[in-house]
């Protein structure tokens, strides 16, 4: 969503060169946005404020605006819709010797829980990790973020914030493990009458689940962890 | 570039999208209110297409796992067992089933249950896949929705209904178990068309009852007149009417069964849960009157006298016709009657009403006013003898014109009384007893022992050396005799030379006087067949002993006879005799043959009148064994009817007479003349 009103903002602003980069720790902060420029969030161009289209990659301009985040937290909350099914119902139904061996459904949390009962620990703790832990470290993550964004923070806050960001970035395709050992499982083990496994409705919700996870730290615009730095010291230095 | 100008116009819809966003609304967040839909959506379908849940109670869980043991019906699975608990007072399991929607209406309080386990029964093995699959819930319910109902108790095995649906239950009543089994096969001319269950002791009587259910459209098949009879096993009877081996199928031979028939025309069809009794197997069933036991009549008679032979079978026999049977043999003591009475034997049987000759469906109460009117006119029961040689014993309902009246008691306890009539033990009976008895009287073993040594005798007497020289002399005898005859020829022919005619005349009667002679003699036969006549006679007043000992007597003489020195020396004798007659040949031959020739007819008529005689014997030996053999037989027809033991004893006896008669007769003759024995007259 563009903002209109800050089309109508000063185009001539003090240099370009001195808003790239603060200068360390103690040196005062100088963002962007203070600067009258405007990043492109596509190949990272910066632009001046008044720009509407960046002219390398033609991505749509947009100033930060915490009204951004309400796409967050929409997609964060369909993919914590999504979470629940996916673990309540089953993820896998298996089914050996044509029903008569045996078989069954399986949550993710029952088959860690079967995997423990076996003695599997390793892989009880990768599918913990991976189907549980991650996906509810993220909806955590993003949710801070979401709320922290903009508020005033100190600069190291504003680091550990980004590096939060980026971690939580990275590790969402990698919540999809799940899903694809579901996948994989299906299509290779179908042997017929001996053994077969089928996905679950689970599977479609988790898988559902990650990508508006994704969605949602995709929708993040990180400027904003930026954005509500005190920038007194940086005042004082200018002043 | 107007960098001055006014900036351009936004779009309207970018207009619109920004005070949305202005607003605080953004379109994004359909997206969580559509993911909360279909979520919703999601978990209220499976909310509600979780069905019902229902509750069976089982004595035990064998084999059921909550959340795996499925519930089927028709071998499809329409639920899922949820949970297993336990009743209040800890005696069953209570199973939480949640059926599937679709069929839940369907279950109300006709639907039954039970687990599917392997089994291994004399059926046959069954249910071998849940051995591997584990065990499961069947139900079984009709196809009309009721009020539903989510608790029941489920059934220790399956109900027989489950497999056709339609059908007919009914009772069978058996004395026994035998022929009864759970599951085991009813046949109709050895189809299955049913099977019984529930086997259990009636609470009534002494019987067993199962219900047995006949599948549609057999059931229609059963009337009041339809009989069940025991088809397992293999049974022997030596009855009434022989030897008799009955064998079904292997597989009811070894798990049971019973068949049925109507066998009788005129039944009517009977309702649900009618009451049939077993026969112990179909001879019984064909001669069972017991359609329907519930018409029967019980009635009892006392008698004093033995019933060895009577059997708690046995028939109840009225005009020659089986009506009924014996059911119970028993003792009745009653201080009340008369001195010496006080125990006589009570014989309970039942008596059909559609066998007495009224019209199907007669109730007992007209049954027994025929009876009563019959009783008032002289009908009585009594023990009579029937069946092979009267061994085995019926009871006999006959009208008796010439006894004092009599009524039913009706007022007996346990069952109304029928007057009765000393037994009718069989004529036939006792005079097999008597025929029995004579023959042990019979002294066999001396007969034989005579026979044998007169055998060894006559065997004593071939042997010697004299007797086996005489063929040989017989051989000579008979060339001697050749040559005479050639001699005789050339003499004839020399006599016809001589015309010796009138020499001939005068031979020739002389021969006819010889055949006068003859026939005299002949006329004195009917005097001497009299004389046999009247022997035959007082064999037959003297009876067997006498006839016996008369055998022994004569051939206790022939033996001697044979063994004295005057039997040794008889071969020496015939000997001395065909030699004598060679020598009268060649006297002949050598001799003057003219004057020889009266001579020699002379010789032959005294030779034609030994002829004649030995042939006047002849007849008159054949027709004397004859009238004796026939007066044997007559006194052993005598003895009983035309079985073929009698046949046997009689011919026996033939044969004994005859044989007893023929050493008489050749002991006589050979002491009389012994040169027959050698010429055969």
């Amino acid at each position: 969503m563009s903002d209109v009103p800050d089309m109508t903002a000063t185009p001539a602003n003090p240099a370009i060169d001195a808003a790239v980069e603060p200068d360390g720790h103690d040196a005062p902060v100088l963002t962007a946005h203070r600067a009258g420029l405007l990043g492109c969030r596509s190949c990272g161009r910066v632009w001046s404020a008044d720009t509407h289209q960046c002219a390398r990659c033609g991505a749509h301009l947009v100033p930060p605006d915490r009204r951004s985040l309400q796409a967050v937290w929409a997609w964060l909350l369909a993919g914590m819709i999504f979470y629940v099914p996916a673990n309540i119902m089953p993820i896998m139904t298996t089914s050996s010797l044509g029903g008569l061996g045996g078989g069954g459904d399986s949550t993710i949390l029952g088959g860690v829980l079967q995997l423990v009962h076996h003695g599997d620990w390793w892989i009880a703790l990768v599918i913990l990790v991976a189907s549980i832990m991650v996906p509810i470290g993220k909806f955590i993550a993003i949710i801070w973020l979401a709320l922290v964004a903009g508020k005033p923070a100190t600069v190291e806050e504003a680091h550990s914030r980004l590096h939060i960001y980026e971690v939580v970035e990275f590790i969402g395709r990698w919540s999809m493990i799940d899903v694809f050992v579901v996948a994989i499982l299906s299509a290779l083990v179908q042997l017929g009458f001996v053994v077969s496994i089928k996905p679950g409705p689970a599977a479609a919700s988790f898988a559902l689940s990650v990508a508006f996870t994704m969605l949602s730290a995709l929708s993040f615009d990180p400027r904003l962890i930026w954005r509500g730095l005190p920038l007194r010291r940086r005042k004082d230095v200018n002043e | 570039m107007s960098d001055s100008s006014v900036p351009r116009p936004p779009s309207p819809a970018r207009r619109t999208a920004a005070r949305a966003a202005q607003a605080g609304f953004s379109l994004v967040w359909l997206v969580p209110i559509l993911a909360l839909v279909v979520t919703l959506g999601l978990a209220w379908n499976a909310f509600a297409g979780r069905g019902e849940l229902i509750e069976i109670e089982f004595s035990d869980a064998t084999g059921i796992v909550p959340g795996e043991t499925t519930l089927r019906f028709r071998e499809v699975t329409v639920g899922k067992v949820e949970s297993v608990s336990f009743t209040a007072d800890l005696r069953n399991v209570v199973v939480s089933v949640r059926v599937e929607p679709e069929v839940a209406p369907y279950i109300d309080s006709d639907a039954e249950f039970w687990i599917v386990r392997p089994i291994v029964s004399a059926q046959g093995i069954s249910r071998l896949d849940t051995v591997l699959s584990g065990v499961f819930i069947e139900g079984f319910w009709d196809a009309t929705p009721d009020q539903p109902k989510t608790h029941f108790v489920g059934l220790a095995q399956p109900t027989l209904a489950r497999l056709s649906g339609e059908g007919t239950w009914y009772v069978l009543s058996s004395p026994g178990a035998k022929g009864l089994a759970e599951g085991a096969p009813i046949t109709f001319r050895g189809l299955e068309v049913g099977r019984m269950q529930n086997l259990r002791l009636s609470e009534t009587d002494e019987s067993v009852l199962a219900d047995m259910f006949i599948e549609a459209p057999h059931d229609q098949r059963l009337t009041s007149a339809s009989v069940f009879w025991d088809t397992s096993g293999f049974s022997v009877s030596l009855g009434a009417k022989g030897l008799s081996l009955n064998v079904a199928s292997l597989s009811q031979l070894v798990q049971g069964g019973v068949a049925f028939s109507t066998m009788a025309a005129g039944g009517v069809p009977v309702d649900a849960g009618h009451l049939f009794r077993l026969q112990p197997d179909e001879e019984s069933a064909r001669t069972s009157l017991f359609g329907s036991a519930e018409e029967d009549i019980r009635l009892s008679m006392l008698v004093d006298n033995n019933l060895n032979g009577l059997t708690t079978e046995s028939d109840v026999m009225y005009e020659g016709l089986a009506v009924g049977r014996v059911t119970e043999l028993g003792v009745d003591i009653d201080e009340a009657r008369p001195e010496g009475e006080e125990v006589r034997q009570r014989i309970t049987f039942v008596v059909a009403p559609s066998r007495l000759g009224l019209a199907p469906g007669a109730s007992q109460q007209e049954a027994m006013k025929f009876l009563e009117d019959r009783v008032a006119k002289g009908l009585r029961a009594r023990v009579a003898s029937s069946g092979f040689l009267g061994i085995s014993k019926v009871v006999d309902l006959v009208e008796q014109p010439l006894v004092p009246p009599d009524a039913i008691d009706l007022a007996a306890k346990p069952y109304p009384i029928m007057p009765s009539v000393p037994p009718e033990v069989s004529d036939l009976g006792a005079s097999a007893e008597g025929l029995f008895n004579r023959l042990g009287s019979l002294n066999l073993e001396e007969l034989l022992q005579s026979a044998t040594n007169m055998m060894d005798a006559i065997t004593q007497v071939a042997a010697s050396p004299d007797t086996q020289a005489i063929p040989k002399t017989l051989r000579t005898t008979l060339e001697d005799t050749q040559a005479a005859v050639a001699d005789v020829k050339a003499m004839t022919q020399e006599l016809r030379d001589a015309n010796a005619a009138a020499n001939l005349a005068r031979a020739l009667d002389e021969a006819a006087q010889a055949a006068e002679a003859v026939r005299l003699a002949a006329a004195d036969v009917p005097g001497m067949v009299e004389q046999i006549d009247a022997a035959a006679a007082k064999v037959e007043e003297f009876g067997f002993a006498e006839i016996s000992a008369e055998a022994e007597g004569i051939l206790t003489d022939l033996r001697a006879m044979l063994g004295s020195e005057d039997a040794e020396k008889l071969p020496r004798n015939l000997s001395d005799t065909l030699e004598a007659a060679s020598g009268l040949l060649n006297d002949l031959r050598d001799g003057n043959a003219a004057g020889s020739l009266n001579e020699a007819l002379g010789s032959a008529r005294v030779a034609a009148d030994e002829v004649a005689k030995a042939a006047q014997t002849l007849p008159e030996l054949a027709e004397r064994f004859q009238r004796l053999a026939a007066r044997a037989e007559v006194v052993v027809a005598a003895y009983g009817g035309d079985s073929a033991f009698n046949q046997q004893a009689r011919a026996m006896m033939n044969e004994l007479s005859r044989a007893a008669t023929a050493f008489g007769s050749l002991a006589r003759t050979i002491e009389r003349n012994p040169r027959a024995f050698i010429l055969g007259r």
